[in-house]
């Protein structure tokens, strides 16, 4: 589907105003990028760049690029250059180019004028007015041109008549105060500039109608789909950096320097993920946190996997469609779309008062089992009904029964799909804090002989119930918690840790760390499992 | 005419008893006994856990016994029978967190009652008072403030993943190259992953004290980045509902828009997105539904004291959510307190179950409508 319509036939693109107008598109994506850089302070807009302000430098590329994009129009209208517009440039972009200009007519009018709360409403509304009419009854090439060009060239001329200058501030007359400072004014309004007279600019490139709102969609999208990867991009390498220094600390590589697992000493030791939290601790760790998350995580899919997975089969093979499935179906979307919080509630009071009323590892991982059963269900049961009846249907004519098939056909069949949904699902839970919250978790921190040994912790008693685990009835902690009570323990971990700051972000780290392996895991293993699929 | 549904209802059970009574028949005495005493002992079982017996263990071991005996002896009916128990299990979590919720939360129903024209009505002076006070007399607990403080958090949140969201989504499902689209799609999957604590961390650490610095605000936790943050981890929920509607468009009314000679976009615009309009609105709903129940980020980047912010618009400061209530306060609470907290946990189940059941209706109607296969 994609790229379908584009053909070479239809493509005109020498002139010097399709380059004049790709430039202008260059020339906002800097911008943009200029902006963002001063909105995270990167780029700092008091100081000036070779001896000329910032602000003065965005002000004169804004009247350069809204020029442009105007002359772009101007000239399409006369017929200097020759383009296709439509009639108008659409309601969408006219209500678009409305709110902008309600709210820099408001603006002004308030803070300039001062005419008060309903003369700005009236300007407000005035101006917001013309933008919306030149958009929606105009040509579209001056239609979609002059008020995205407009509002490029006021911003300019606000920047370089120092109107909107590095010292501006508004202060909101709110009860609780807050202003809007040019720190925060100037990139946003220069990012917006930007986007607008770039979206002009790429129709202009397109040569305005159906081909040229293509460019300008494109555009946008592009713009949003990068964007969205840029941020986690962003988000992973800065936790990443911020996290190894301390995840590092006191780590150590050569010959039986670590710690000693069945009576061999690794050649790699990191204190932070094999220490606990102890006063003569050379180095701290979070090894409590990581081994209670791994149990949490094991309980959870020992838990929901069976259930989940077995009320899938009974889903697609056994139940006819009906009333009856039509409620487990709606049940179990209403489960998908609880609020964590509700999980951690309700385990608070139904479990844990049936696992001797304290917090405890058990209702922790039952917690997150139900949490992760909607997910097992929908996911398996999707595997299931993807299998082709075919496969049924050729086991059926062999004399197999119902079950046989389900055994030896479907499920085998299903697997990838279920493995793979089960595995996207852990990742979800394993970094989950509110449910255990209130259902499982202590203290802020937790020595190392702390770390839950669940395996080693089953006793079997005379009296009912007859078995017992007291490591299952205790309060530990996991990953998402510990780095919740550490975020609120707040001034007082200082005497407890060397560096809290560093602390908190190698756990931050060692968390995503862990989720995002298991999701590198499961979709890693879907691709595996889709090309196999495909080469039969 | 009237009355002729019923006719029709109790037809088709009279139908479905037959059906059963004949597949009780053609099942072995031997394996009927098995499945009788593991759907007892189960029953027995889940009755003593709810009335916390210490004696659970024993019938659930006896379930153990009988589900093993069956599963070597009548394999293919003990499978039948566990696979249905798992199923009625779905249902039965969601009843229970119905009734343990609610229960919870009746006590601090009759406190916050109040007369309207004479009548007593539970509850409702929760809503019509804003002032939340757990220490000194007059004891009360409205939910005002924190509905509010969800109503613009999820409001800002809806503002930049609804947008954003549908836009990826068509990028993903029309517009992307195949390399690209392999990039991209575990990059949205991957943000779906990342624990709230650690966007709330960011924002605690990050986002906090720069809009504290940029807005000249007394004080740090804005709504307005809380609703941002939230935002961004509603988008992949969005995407990925708003793709799954957009491609189930027939490839061939596609094909059609564009045998007549549009561009991709007039295609998009003019038959895919209003023939996927109802399944994208669902998306739109289910992120709104995801936003008013994120808890992490807005426990730690709010404030946390339960009052509206003045004026009711300032989106510059951010006190509580419904959600950030029961995690700040769960600790110290207990009595009516906590019984207030499980109200708020009531408030929030319904509303999301609300959206949720009504996000599957517009949802199924639209497979309906394009007549795809459920």
């Amino acid at each position: 589907m994609a790229g379908a319509a584009e053909t070479r036939l239809v493509n005109r693109d020498s002139s010097e105003a399709n380059a004049a107008a790709a430039g202008a598109v260059g020339l906002a994506a800097l911008l943009f990028a200029l902006s963002l850089a001063a909105l995270f302070e990167v780029v700092t807009i008091s100081d000036p760049i070779a001896g000329i302000p910032v602000v003065a430098l965005l002000g004169g590329v804004l009247v350069l690029l809204g020029g442009a994009v105007v002359s772009f129009g101007v000239g399409s209208y006369l017929g200097v250059v020759e383009t296709r517009p439509s009639a108008s440039a659409g309601l969408v972009a006219a209500a678009a180019f409305a709110a902008v200009w309600l709210a820099i007519g408001g603006g002004v009018a308030a803070e300039v004028l001062n005419v008060g709360g309903v003369g700005s409403a009236a300007a407000a509304v005035a101006v917001g007015g013309v933008a919306f009419v030149t958009a929606a009854v105009l040509r579209e090439d001056v239609g979609s041109t002059l008020p995205a060009g407009g509002v490029s060239i006021l911003t300019g001329v606000a920047y370089l008549t120092g109107a909107l200058g590095p010292a501006w501030v508004w202060e909101l007359n709110f009860e609780q105060q807050a202003s809007l400072t040019a720190e925060f004014v100037i990139p946003v309004s220069t990012l917006a500039c930007a986007l607008l007279t770039g979206w002009a600019a790429a129709k202009a490139y397109g040569g305005f109608g159906a081909r040229g709102r293509r460019m300008g969609a494109y555009l946008l999208i592009y713009l949003n789909a990068g964007s969205i990867v840029g941020v986690l991009f962003l988000l992973l390498a800065f936790t990443a950096f911020k996290g190894l220094p301390g995840l590092f600390t006191g780590a150590a590589l050569g010959p039986g320097v670590g710690p000693a697992v069945f009576g061999i000493s690794l050649p790699v030791s990191l204190p932070f993920v094999t220490n606990g939290v102890a006063l003569l601790n050379e180095f701290q760790g979070v090894l409590p946190a990581i081994a209670g998350t791994i149990w949490l995580v094991v309980g959870a899919v020992l838990f929901a996997v069976p259930l989940g997975v077995g009320a899938a089969i009974f889903l697609t093979e056994y139940a006819e469609r009906g009333r009856f499935t039509q409620i487990v179906e709606v049940a179990t979307n209403g489960l998908w779309s609880t609020p964590s919080i509700v999980f951690g509630l309700f385990g608070f009071a139904f479990l844990v008062p049936r696992f001797g009323g304290n917090k405890s590892l058990i209702s922790g991982m039952l917690t997150l089992g139900f949490m992760l059963l909607p997910l097992v269900l929908i996911t398996s049961r999707e595997a299931m009904l993807a299998v082709p009846d075919e496969y049924r249907d050729a086991s059926a004519a062999l004399g197999v029964s119902k079950w046989q098939t389900i055994r030896s056909v479907v499920v085998p069949a299903a697997l990838p799909g279920v493995v793979t949904g089960v595995i996207l699902g852990v990742g979800r839970i394993a970094g989950e804090t509110a449910p255990i919250l209130l259902t499982m978790t202590g203290g802020t921190f937790v020595p190392g002989g702390q770390t839950a040994d669940v395996i080693g912790g089953f006793q079997f008693t005379s009296t009912p119930p007859f078995v017992a685990n007291p490591e299952l009835l205790q309060a530990t902690t996991a990953l998402p918690f510990q780095l919740y009570a550490l975020i609120t323990a707040g001034v007082g971990l200082g005497d407890t840790v060397s560096s809290p700051e560093q602390f908190q972000w190698a756990t931050a780290f060692v968390l995503l760390l862990i989720v995002l392996s298991f999701y590198a895991i499961g979709i890693g293993a879907r691709y595996y499992f889709r090309r196999k699929l495909q080469y039969e | 005419m009237i009355g002729s549904p019923d006719i029709v209802s109790s037809s088709a059970l009279a139908r479905r008893a037959e059906r059963v009574s004949s597949f009780v028949d053609d099942q072995e005495s031997r394996a009927l006994v098995t499945v009788g005493v593991m759907v007892v002992s189960l029953l027995a079982a889940l009755v003593g856990f709810l009335l916390v017996s210490p004696l659970t263990t024993l019938p659930f071991a006896v379930f153990i016994v009988s589900a093993g005996y069956g599963w070597l002896r009548f394999q293919g009916l003990t499978a039948r029978m566990l696979t249905l128990a798992m199923t009625a299990s779905t249902i039965l979590i969601l009843l229970l967190i119905v009734l343990f919720i609610l229960v919870e939360s009746i006590p601090v129903l009759v406190y916050e009652s109040t007369t309207v024209l004479g009548v007593s009505v539970p509850g409702l002076r929760m809503f019509i008072q804003a002032n939340w006070d757990a220490v000194s007399p007059p004891i009360r607990y409205s939910m005002v403030p924190m509905i509010h403080g969800t109503v613009m958090v999820t409001g800002i949140a809806t503002a930049v993943a609804a947008p954003l969201g549908v836009a990826a989504a068509l990028f993903l499902s029309e517009i992307a190259p195949s390399t690209v689209r392999e990039v991209v799609k575990p990059g949205v999957e991957i943000l779906a992953g990342i624990p709230s604590i650690v966007y709330g961390f960011i924002g605690f650490t990050i986002l906090s004290p720069w809009a504290a610095d940029q807005f000249r605000t007394t004080g740090q936790g804005s709504y307005l980045f809380v609703g941002i943050i939230v935002g961004l981890m509603a988008l992949p929920t969005v995407v990925s509902v708003a793709e799954d509607a957009l491609s189930s468009v027939p490839e061939s009314m596609k094909s059609g828009s564009l045998a007549m000679g549009t561009t991709d976009w007039q295609t998009m615009t003019s038959i895919t997105i209003p023939a996927a309009f109802s399944g994208v609105s669902a998306a739109v709903l289910l992120g709104v539904g995801r936003a008013i129940g994120e808890t992490m980020a807005a426990t730690v980047m709010l404030r946390g004291v339960p009052q509206l912010t003045k004026p009711l618009y300032n989106a510059f400061y951010g006190q509580a959510t419904l959600t950030s209530l029961i995690a700040n306060n769960y600790g110290e609470a207990d009595g009516l307190q906590m019984d207030a907290l499980f109200a708020a946990g009531v408030i929030l189940f319904f509303t999301v179950l609300a959206i949720s059941v009504g996000s599957q209706y517009i949802e199924w109607q639209m497979r309906r409508k394009l007549g795809g296969e459920g």
